[in-house]
């Protein structure tokens, strides 16, 4: 187990020796601060929380952008670096290594995420006043608890896409076309929900990208075509094993040539 | 009879019917420094990315220390250490974080063995500069670093002498030499070089499109080099000739060539002169590995 976390320790060590790390992770620090400094200036009459999710909401979205260019990399890199065949004639089996390269986004992912909850957290609460007490946020249930539940549903659209970008670095080996198409995929999802309304074909509401969204159920207890949140949350567990199994078949399959 | 370490029994490799590698069989003995030849496009690098697990095996099957590649990789794997064509490393990092990056996934790597290795390939001045501003020939000494590491018993090398300048060459050579006498490793080195797998290998197999067409042994156990033909100046070649008849060997310039080892050449020499054969003469012939390997290989020379 110690030695598996050392293969974890090696994927860190390598997305944490590159600049550009440390830049996606500064401009992280410096967007979640900056906005509710831009609030603070233009004057708002808002509480700490409200600004907070408008901050989180914009911001997160950066999150996981470098999420997904991190994740594209991690197979697709290896490729082009050709340090692949230095890697897979160690002692471990390629199901481990790819098992240690996903963990090492995933934490990533999650630093990312704690790096932009807490710098819109401080930020806000050190220029808004807290809401009066007993008055409802504007996401619905208690404002703190409305700003997590918006934070945990960005996190998990956050992870599928994540680890879309990191399937299509591990099937084609090309890092660009890993975070051109997930993004792609991130910015018309819902353009898709609109074309292929589940009100009109049944079978739309089975479309991953109806569901990577979770935040509606913070507001209606129904989400797209009339599902419930745990219809919603099996189709993305469905989607995310299907994703896994892609990833992981072609990884242990492949012949590394040239 | 010493076990091999390498076993490469009926190895094939088929891409979309296209066959890279056929039939394959072949053991190295352990501690040997074994050459394996052959022309550009061969099957030399799918043989070795066979054997190291980069590439799967269509049929057969290969033994590194007993553990099948196959079934047991982690096994097998932990007992090579290896460079499959140009090391490339983690050029963003120093070469020390690469080393470390290595060690990490192997079992009992201390930081003195690093230091040690560091110390073998002598870039124990430039070690904690990143791989980026290193020159192609440090570049490979650090490969060769890596593969070292965890003291492997067989140290796979993929075209090892590309790009390296003479003396780059010579260091290498002389270093993989030292390894085998001094730490008993077993060093399967392909090329296409032959000047210096000559220089370089006590046994040499010699693949052609996909098929292993010889082995030959350049050295002696002892580290003599094995002389390939013998000639015998004699008065009658053709009685001669049938006298030998159950002795592969031919005629050329009125000399009788034969191959084989110093008792086959007393054996060969008491036959001849018992049958009223009269010697004159009996000396070694060494060609070149070049000139058998172009024989073989059946390609034009362009002298």
């Amino acid at each position: 187990m110690t030695d598996f976390l050392k293969l974890v320790a090696n994927e860190n060590m390598k997305i944490y020796s590159r600049s550009r790390t440390w830049v996606m992770l500064a401009i992280l620090v410096l967007c979640n601060a900056g906005m509710p400094l831009l609030f603070y200036i233009a004057g708002g009459d808002m509480d700490r929380w409200t600004v907070f999710s408008w901050t989180e909401s914009f911001t997160f979205m950066l999150t996981t952008i470098f999420t997904v260019v991190i994740a594209a990399e991690m197979i697709a890199g290896e490729f082009t670096w050709g340090t692949i065949k230095l890697l897979l004639i160690r002692p471990w089996s390629r199901g481990k290594i790819l098992l240690s390269k996903y963990l090492a986004v995933l934490l990533f992912s999650i630093v990312g995420t704690v790096i932009t909850a807490l710098t819109a957290f401080i930020f806000s609460s050190m220029l808004f006043e807290s809401p009066a007490s007993g008055m409802e946020g504007f996401m619905g249930g208690t404002a703190p608890r409305g700003a997590l539940l918006n934070l945990l549903t960005d996190y998990v659209e956050l992870f599928v896409i994540a680890l879309i970008a990191f399937m299509i670095s591990t099937v084609f080996r090309s890092g660009s076309l890993a975070i051109g198409l997930s993004l792609f995929i991130l910015f018309v999802k819902n353009l898709f929900g609109l074309i292929f309304n589940p009100e009109r074909f049944e079978w739309a509401k089975y479309v991953l990208f109806l569901h990577t969204d979770l935040s509606v159920y913070i507001h209606s207890p129904t989400g797209p075509g009339g599902v419930s949140l745990w219809f919603s949350v099996t189709v993305l567990a469905v989607y995310c094993l299907i994703f896994a199994a892609i990833t992981w078949t072609v990884f242990a399959k492949r012949d590394v040539a040239a | 009879m010493i076990e091999p370490l390498v076993s490469l029994r009926g190895v094939s490799k088929v891409i979309s019917s296209r066959t890279l590698v056929e039939d394959l069989t072949l053991d190295v003995p352990a501690g040997q420094v074994f050459g394996f030849l052959g022309p550009n496009g061969a099957g030399k690098t799918t043989t070795i990315r066979m054997m190291v697990g980069l590439m799967s095996i269509t049929k057969g099957d290969i033994l590194i220390g007993g553990h099948s590649i196959k079934t047991s990789y982690e096994q097998a794997s932990s007992l090579v250490g290896a460079i499959v064509e140009n090391p490339e490393m983690y050029k963003f990092m120093s070469g020390y974080k690469n080393l470390i990056h290595y060690a990490r996934m192997m079992p009992g790597i201390t930081p003195q063995r690093i230091e040690e290795v560091v110390g073998l390939v002598g870039l124990s001045d430039r070690i904690q500069d990143k791989v980026k501003t290193y020159s192609l020939g440090m570049r490979q000494r650090l490969g060769v670093a890596q593969a070292l590491l965890h003291r492997p018993k067989l140290l796979i090398l993929d075209e090892p002498t590309n790009g390296l300048d003479p003396q780059g060459i010579r260091e290498l050579r002389d270093y993989l030499r030292k390894l085998s006498r001094e730490e008993g490793t077993t060093v399967f080195v392909s090329s296409h070089l032959l000047s210096e797998m000559e220089l370089m290998c006590d046994t040499v197999g010699i693949i052609q499109q996909g098929r292993l067409v010889d082995v030959r042994q350049l050295r002696s156990p002892e580290g003599e080099r094995a002389f390939e033909e013998t000639a015998f100046a004699v008065d009658d070649t053709a009685a001669a000739s049938k006298v030998l008849a159950s002795y592969p060997l031919r005629i050329q310039e009125g000399l009788i060539l034969v191959g084989g080892d110093r008792e086959r050449i007393a054996e060969i020499n008491t036959t001849l002169v018992q049958n009223g054969v009269r010697v004159y003469g009996i000396r070694p012939v060494t060609t070149s590995l070049e000139d058998q390997f172009l024989q073989m290989t059946g390609s034009e020379r362009h002298d």
